[in-house]
């Protein structure tokens, strides 16, 4: 039933939306695209039109008609059912790959920035080789030399980009090591592990979350990226980087549709992901608003 | 103990140059593994198509690759310390060698692009960051992050399109110089650079005109990370102590730009120099689209196919540039600290 | 005074000069748009690139010659075999014995003469390197090569044989010129192998001029041709590895030929009037083979279920867009001899069945593996499965590099159970394709199709000299392997060739490769 204590727990909500919308329309943006796409790709099923693998092989490269909403390509494949598909695959790489990075990059951070010595030597070493690595040769010989799934895709990408959240997390820890409440918190007689995780950790929590849309975006793009080069993912998958290697070759002889569908699909995403991200770090971090305001 | 500038600078040097060899190693060591552990097999693209069992054996021992796989890896190192790089496997050319053609290119595309990006994404940031959340600096933000957003490969594409299949502006993306032109001698190997040293106008405007395109697209997604980096730096040095100090004191706009920008010349270059390496990877996608024959497509291929030695001068080059730029960038760096 | 008449007279060269332009344009230029640069041009050795370039740099002994076909076109005729770079040969009684007379006055681009020398040259270095110029020499059974005189040719086989006239049309192994490439010999590199990857010496039309690696080769006519001279008399050759920026370079006419063009693209090109594009049925097929060491396949029904659960009205539609001619044996036209031996069509009530009959009531789950080696071979595996489907047979595709599919493919390794190849070859003998492809010494036989009554019909049919019988065994040999069905015959996806809309002249050899020295382009 709905009572007015839930009307006011709506209207309370909508308030706060607006109102942080109002503070930072980025994050609005990027969360409303996000959210989208979201949408999108857990009703995909019952969306779409046709199964992203079914060819009609009469149908091949139609462009976009009544029957294929956003055309055929290729394979006699709807694009329309393709592209929607393609956001559960956008998610399907992108989130378990940021929760591999946050598993792994979040403890290591805490770990180097709280105890330093031996492990933030390591990591330290390990950031610079990344650093000085081509990340995406490294991921392409990875992928390519680990076969076509996407199971070793988004491994690679979710270890690649830990250490990046390590060092977040390393420089928050660092920051709050020498604070009043963690040296009362180890005054006061708590084990290490306890004030990383329990003292520590909620307030490092904050950058990483800015980071996450950002790096998840890069996901998505690292992995369009390297189904463009040809690795990673298996056709008939309904994955946009694959999609736009496909199509790519026809924007030249006029058959347009094929690749701009999956490429607009992929650029909003990761655009919603960026906005979502940047606003993310507007809001939590007061440091970077304006001053004058 | 007297730290002299001179002898500041000398010893970070040093420091440096001892630091990098374990992280080049490991560099090297990963890549070396990596590419072998898969199942990649490049002794049948060897051995051609009309190979038997008995050809493709004897092969794999002529290249040794029967033996264990650290085995392999000291015999490696061991001639990489001699200069010697390994043979590509399709055609035997020496990798060094193909090095010193392609890299060139890839330099020449990658410092142009970066120096472009730069020239626009550094005032624009600038410019965003004194007025933050104003409509420029909103605009600029989205602008930014929908470059962040597009595949290098998808702007290239749909600029030949444009630009040179329907307008007919650019020229044909096939290399680095036209058909009719003749090329420079070879001294550096970088085309602009020989033009120059030879007076050979006509083939430097060739050159130039063929790496507009590819220049202005990389250029183009190379800036959107620098306008969002540039403003975030200058956002902090703007709300930072000194500067509200300047401004309660009454300095005009012009010396306040001055101070925020010396004081952001150091973690700018830092994440220039970030950039320049991250680019000299991501330019193979650019080489491929425009035929420009750098060390990115080749490299890339390589990988596709396997070609061991190739890959690992590639991902050697790459390193040990990223490593070079660092540390010019870091001594500069050094060298602009006032307190320094 | 003198300096003024000096500047007067140049002057006046230069104005004449352009007034007559046809005094400075002695050179034409063809410009094209490959894949990738040629990594060497040692015929012997196969690496991306090579062919391409070496069957415009060397010639053989003979040649095939060429009649109007049914279109009205110009055609090769694979049965007629006629001299080149030989001026006439006679042959012993058993066929076993060859002797060549060559043609006097053939130069190479060094000035040379060919001298039998040459050619005993030749088969030294391709016995040495054992490579590809071996296994040629071996396909048309050659013994012994030696110097009659010094225009005679002696060949000695060990079986007479058809190919062997055949085998002598190819560029390989390539006859060098023997006198310049000792130049360049040393003690341990007796053969000069190391100069000849990257440097041409020969009698054919072209030489390489320069090769940049990556970048572009430049190829010039050879001035001492003995035949008739090129239109083309300088061939630069580009690298241009996306396929997309080649058809964007060749509908804007900045390239007069693109090689390996999407097929779907070609469609739209043949609209435009920019460009030409020439197309001719070849005899390579698209096929699927399957690998009887392996489950299901080792089970003949099997096999044949998979032939008649395959759409091929689909395939033809979707992936050759109804422009591939439908492969009716393991040997299609032009080759001599081939049947209509394929008999299956699509029938999946027959396929179900035959699982059932052979334990598989539910249908089966198979992977079926293919690589980037050709264009359909995406397509191709995308129908298949959804085809196959319909009678059961569960079909997961899987994409392997092609480093990996040749390796695992190769001759006695056989590791790959399910998987597409291309049937073809250089010489359009039956005997010489079958004994590549389906028999099991064979070094296209990527699929362990080793069959002792196979084999043993394809080698009596190399060296069986009466035509009705070598017509029936290759018709017996044809029909055993359909029943085998370890290939399923798709279609021939067919040679198709992009050129400025100005080309004429192009005539397609069995070697698949184009050859430049027939393109013209005169208005």
């Amino acid at each position: 039933m709905f009572t007015k204590k839930d009307s006011s727990a709506v209207v309370n909500f909508v308030n706060y939306s607006l109102g942080i919308s109002r503070r930072s329309p980025t994050f609005a943006v990027g969360f409303s695209i996000v959210g989208l796409f979201l949408l999108l790709a857990m009703l995909a099923d019952f969306i779409a039109p046709y199964s992203p693998t079914q060819s009609f092989s009469y149908n091949v490269l139609n462009p976009p008609d009544g029957r294929f909403l956003l055309g055929s390509d290729g394979n006699g494949m709807d694009v329309f059912s393709r592209v929607l598909h393609g956001c559960r695959y956008a998610f399907g790489i992108s989130i378990p790959a940021g929760l591999i990075m946050i598993s792994i990059g979040v403890p290591l951070g805490l770990v180097a920035g709280y105890r330093g010595g031996f492990i933030d030597e390591v990591l330290l070493r390990i950031l610079d080789v990344l650093r000085s690595f081509p990340t995406i040769i490294l991921a392409l010989a990875v992928v390519a030399a680990m076969g076509q799934s996407l199971t070793s895709m988004v491994l690679v990408i979710g270890v690649l980009d830990s250490p990046i959240f390590a060092r977040v997390v390393r420089a928050e820890v660092l920051a709050l090591r020498s604070s009043t409440f963690v040296m009362a918190a180890i005054a006061m007689g708590n084990p290490a592990w306890r004030v990383m995780f329990v003292h520590i950790l909620p307030n490092a929590i904050l950058g990483v979350t800015a980071q996450l849309p950002m790096r998840m975006a890069w996901a998505v793009r690292i992995s369009a990226t390297l189904a463009f080069i040809g690795v990673g993912i298996q056709a008939p998958t309904p994955e946009w980087g694959a999609m736009i290697r496909q199509g790519a070759e026809y924007v030249i002889t006029g058959e347009w549709w094929v690749a701009l569908f999956p490429g607009i699909a992929l650029m909003l995403l990761v655009l919603g992901f960026n906005l979502l991200g940047d606003g993310l770090s507007d809001i939590l971090d007061p440091r970077r608003r304006s001053v004058d305001k | 103990m007297i730290t002299t500038r001179r002898s500041r600078i000398i010893r970070f040097l040093f420091v440096r140059l001892f630091v990098s060899i374990p992280v080049i190693l490991g560099i090297v060591f990963l890549t070396f593994m990596l590419i072998r552990i898969g199942g990649q097999d490049p002794v049948a693209m060897i051995a051609g198509p009309v190979a038997d069992s008995a050809m493709l054996s004897a092969i794999r021992t002529q290249l040794q690759l029967d033996q264990p796989l650290l085995q392999q890896f000291l015999n490696y190192v061991l001639l990489v310390s001699q200069g010697d790089l390994g043979v590509s496997w399709q055609g035997g050319i020496p990798v060094l060698s193909e090095i010193k053609q392609l890299f060139p290119a890839t330099l020449e595309l990658v410092f142009l692009s970066v120096g472009l990006a730069a020239l626009i994404g550094v005032p624009i940031g600038m410019r965003s960051a004194f007025k933050p959340n104003g409509w420029f600096d909103q605009l600029t933000r989205f602008c930014s992050l929908a470059g962040f957003s597009m595949p290098t490969y998808w702007l290239g594409l749909m600029a030949i399109f444009v630009f040179f299949y329907l307008l007919r502006w650019a020229p044909a993306p096939m290399g680095r110089l036209g058909v009719d032109v003749a090329t420079p001698a070879v001294v550096t190997g970088s085309v602009l650079i020989d033009c120059l040293l030879e007076g050979n106008w006509n083939a430097l405007s060739s050159a130039l005109s063929h790496l507009a395109l590819p220049v202005l697209c990389f250029a183009l997604l190379a800036a959107a990370p620098i306008i969002k980096q540039t403003r975030a730096i200058m956002l902090e040095i703007v709300g930072s102590d000194y500067v509200r100090y300047a401004r309660a004191n009454g300095f005009s706009k012009k010396t306040i730009e001055k101070i925020a920008l010396r004081n952001a010349a150091g973690p700018l270059l830092t994440f220039l120099g970030l950039e320049l390496t991250s680019l000299l990877a991501a330019a193979a996608l650019i080489e491929y689209i425009f035929s420009l024959s750098g060390l990115g497509q080749w490299g890339l291929n390589a990988i596709l196919l396997g070609d061991f030695a190739v890959v690992q001068g590639y991902v050697l080059t790459l390193a040990l540039s990223s490593m070079l730029i660092f540390m010019v960038i870091d001594l500069m760096v050094l060298l602009l600290e006032p307190r320094n | 005074m003198m300096k003024k008449q000096g500047s007067v007279l140049t002057l006046i060269l230069i104005v004449a000069l352009n007034i007559f332009p046809e005094v400075w344009a002695q050179e034409k230029t063809l410009v094209i748009a490959m894949n990738s640069t040629p990594k060497g041009v040692d015929p012997d050795i196969w690496v991306p690139g090579q062919i391409e370039a070496t069957v415009n740099l060397y010639e053989g002994l003979t040649s095939y010659g060429t009649r109007v076909g049914s279109n009205g076109k110009l055609e090769v005729d694979p049965g007629k075999i006629q001299p080149h770079l030989a001026e006439s040969w006679t042959v012993s009684p058993d066929g076993k014995k060859y002797l060549f007379k060559l043609k006097h006055g053939i130069r190479s681009p060094f000035g040379n003469e060919l001298t039998a020398q040459d050619i005993v040259w030749t088969y030294e270095k391709s016995a040495l390197q054992k490579r590809t110029g071996q296994f040629m020499a071996s396909v048309g059974r050659i013994e012994k090569v030696e110097a009659a005189s010094k225009y005679e040719v002696r060949f000695q086989l060990s079986d007479a044989n058809r190919i062997f006239l055949g085998a002598l049309t190819l560029h390989l192994p390539a006859i060098f010129d023997s006198v310049e490439a000792k130049k360049h010999a040393s003690p341990d590199d007796p053969y000069a192998a190391k100069w000849l990857s990257l440097n041409s010496a020969g009698f054919g039309p072209y030489h390489l001029q320069s090769l940049q690696s990556g970048q572009q080769a430049v190829f010039v006519v050879n001035s001492n041709y003995f035949f008739k001279k090129p239109y083309y008399t300088k061939i630069i050759w580009r690298e241009v590895p996306s396929p997309a920026t080649r058809v964007a370079l060749i509908r804007t006419g900045q390239v007069q030929y693109a090689e390996q063009i999407p097929f779907q693209q070609l469609t739209v090109l043949r609209t435009d009037p920019a460009v030409k594009v020439e197309s001719v049925p070849g005899f390579g097929g698209a096929t699927v083979r399957m690998n009887p060491r392996y489950q299901p396949f080792d089970k003949v029904k099997v096999r044949q279920a998979v032939a008649y659960a395959t759409d091929y009205a689909a395939i033809s539609e979707a992936v050759f867009l109804g422009q591939g001619t439908r492969s009716r044996s393991m040997l299609n036209s032009p080759i001599a001899g081939a049947v209509n031996a394929y008999k299956y069509e699509t029938d999946y009530n027959k396929a179900k069945q035959l699982l059932t009959e052979v334990g598989y009531p539910n249908g089966v789950d198979v992977t079926l593996e293919y690589s980037t080696n050709w264009w359909w071979e995406e397509p191709l595996v995308l129908q298949m499965q959804a085809s196959l489907a319909k009678a059961g047979i569960r079909v997961t595709p899987k994409k392997i590099p092609s480093t990996e599919m040749l390796a695992r493919r190769t001759i006695n390794v056989w590791t790959v159970p399910f998987l597409t190849h291309l049937t073809s070859s250089f010489v359009p003998d039956p005997s010489y394709n079958m004994f590549l492809t389906a028999h099991c010494k064979g070094s296209s036989n990527v699929n362990a199709n080793c069959d002792a009554a196979m084999d043993k019909l394809i080698d009596a049919s190399a060296i069986e000299r009466e035509e009705k019988r070598w017509l029936s065994l290759i018709e017996q040999a044809q029909n055993l392997q359909a029943d085998s069905a370890t290939f399923i015959e798709t279609f021939l996806p067919g040679t198709h060739e992009v050129f400025a809309a100005c080309m004429k002249g192009y005539l397609w050899r069995p070697h698949n490769r184009l050859v430049w020295k027939d393109l013209n382009c005169s208005s």
